[in-house]
């Protein structure tokens, strides 16, 4: 009895020490991984000044714009109004706008590649397992690239401007949607697709009248999401020459215009939120349709 | 809804209607298709350049600069989530009662959520200097607000009874978030922020075109001279280790879950 009860205590013993001593390693390991990541990317390094607070507070005066209340709506000619400091904004507004269509036309064509794509890689639908796995190795590739570095590469080849970035966005897009929009044909109810087969019909009336009847909505509810996403990435692309408003970004930091800069954020920030309210309000009518009556 | 769609008619003009709109604005912003045939032929010739893909002789900067880059994402990972804590800790219907105050929050957290990385980076750069640490803040500005937000959602999914347990106890808040809430949360948030973490691996390395430092300014400098067998390079060897931390982390994540 006794000798039972030691050893139960032994052996207890033993486990909390193991798992004590684990938790240690893991703590140690990770801490040691931090300082290092820490260190690695010169978080503490003393030439940002020894007062990193006191730069924080002087970017951040930098960026305030020069607003003056009695000012306010005059015109842009006037130091102080609001007119001077979006002083550049019918351009801006007409680049924001060339932004929306970059994201647009990109997210189009990628859907479409990525459709295309994901019937190929999709296990109900395409019957050669090679095909398969090359096509989803494919888009693996896309995904993990990325997508500023291809744009700075197909800035090289396609020279400056919306080109390079629309091609840029349209192939990550295809990356991202060939996924998802697999996922989802692989989910589609089989029963349809079983009696067209059976009743032989061909691949393409396959998809036609087994898939996208049933697929419609929720390609489209993340076509959507990725028309957000897409709006945001190009916004970015102008910092590296394909297009977009991110150019007048690259300006007002070549200028060291800080509050310009704030200004123009401020309009790409409205853009996107702006987008994200009425996509929301699609998708969610999306799902309501895509619900079995 | 179902009638106004079958009439084929109506459906065709939409389709050709949208058609038209896409080429307006394909017209709109000059992507002459000549234009895309010189690139694509452009393209080729990079392409031919890539192989056989070289190291320059240059191979422990590159080195380097890659570890630079992946220890970017795991600082600015790692600010991210210590920010977004309080932040959704906040955010939670559950701890924040007010409706109003919420409700304003996550809007003002929304607000934030689209910016990308790089419009951070580039005057998080400028007001702090060439170098990581402006790449650093920009990868955790970035993350915030849908860390927050997935942190918050991840507290007002939590099973009330063992919070309510601690709390009938007689024990103070913070006792019940600590023994009550923190159990239950934290594994979901852990994975949470892997997730971020494997992200921002990829990420990282667009700071450097910026001037953030990493395998992003490796690469704008060998892109800008054509050196594509060496531009091929360091890409494959990204896509590599890229491809093992994410087949790390998934497997940490599984085990969390």
């Amino acid at each position: 009895m006794s000798d039972a009860v030691a050893e139960f205590e032994e052996r207890r013993r033993r486990l909390l020490s193991r798992q004590r001593l684990q938790a240690l390693v893991g703590t140690a390991l990770f801490s040691l991984l931090l300082a290092y990541a820490f260190h690695r990317s010169a978080f503490f390094d003393s030439h940002i000044g020894g007062d990193p607070l006191g730069r924080i507070a002087d970017f951040l005066q930098r960026m305030n714009p020069d607003l003056r209340a009695e000012a306010l709506f005059e015109d842009k000619e006037t130091q102080g109004s609001l007119a001077y400091w979006f002083y550049g904004l019918p351009r801006w507004l007409k680049l924001a706008w060339q932004t929306f269509e970059m994201a647009v036309l990109a997210t189009v064509l990628g859907a479409a590649a990525g459709l295309l794509a994901s019937f190929l890689c999709a296990r109900n639908l395409m019957p050669i397992a090679a095909v398969r796995f090359a096509v989803r190795r494919t888009l693996e590739a896309i995904r993990t690239f990325p997508d500023l570095i291809l744009a700075l590469i197909l800035v090289a080849a396609f020279g400056v401007g919306p080109l390079a970035g629309v091609l840029t966005l349209a192939i990550s897009t295809m990356g991202s949607l060939g996924r998802l929009f697999a996922e989802i044909n692989e989910e589609v109810d089989p029963r349809p697709l079983e009696g067209l087969r059976a009743s032989g019909a061909s691949l393409p009336r396959m998809i036609r009248y087994g898939v996208i009847p049933q697929a419609l909505p929720s390609y489209a509810s993340y076509l959507l999401i990725r028309l957000e996403g897409n709006l945001a990435g190009a916004a970015a692309l102008g910092i590296v020459g394909a297009g977009g408003i991110g150019l007048e970004l690259q300006h007002a930091i070549h200028y060291v215009e800080f509050d310009t800069y704030l200004a123009i954020l401020s309009i790409i920030i409205g853009m996107i939120f702006a987008l994200d309210l009425i996509s929301e309000a699609i998708r969610h009518r999306l799902i309501g349709l895509a619900r079995p009556k | 809804m179902r009638g106004r769609w079958t009439d084929p008619l109506l459906r065709y003009l939409l389709l050709l209607a949208i058609l038209a709109a896409l080429v307006a604005m394909a017209v709109d912003l000059d992507l002459a298709p000549s234009r895309l045939l010189a690139g694509v032929d452009k393209l080729g010739r990079f392409a031919v350049a890539m192989f056989p893909p070289s190291d320059g002789g240059d191979l422990v900067r590159i080195l380097r600069s890659l570890a630079e880059t992946f220890a970017m994402a795991i600082a600015g990972t790692v600010l991210a989530v210590v920010a977004a804590a309080p932040l959704g800790l906040i955010g939670a219907k559950t701890v924040m009662p007010n409706k109003v105050l919420h409700f304003a929050f996550r809007r003002f957290l929304d607000v934030f959520r689209g910016v990308p990385v790089l419009v951070w980076a580039l005057i998080l750069v400028t007001a702090f200097g060439l170098g990581p640490f402006g790449g650093v803040i920009a990868l955790a500005l970035a993350d915030i607000p849908t860390l927050a937000k997935l942190f918050a959602e991840a507290i007002e999914n939590v099973e009330e009874g063992p919070v309510e347990g601690v709390r009938s106890a007689g024990l103070p808040p913070m006792a019940a978030i600590r023994y009550g809430l923190a159990p239950q949360v934290a594994p979901v948030w852990a994975s949470q922020s892997l997730f971020f973490l494997e992200g921002n691996f990829r990420n990282a390395a667009v700071l450097g075109l910026v001037g953030a430092g990493g395998i992003g300014f490796e690469l704008e400098e060998r892109i800008r001279i054509f050196a594509f067998d060496e531009v091929a390079f360091i890409v494959l060897l990204f896509m590599v280790s890229v491809a093992v931390l994410d087949t790390l982390s998934r497997e940490l994540r599984k085990k969390l879950a």
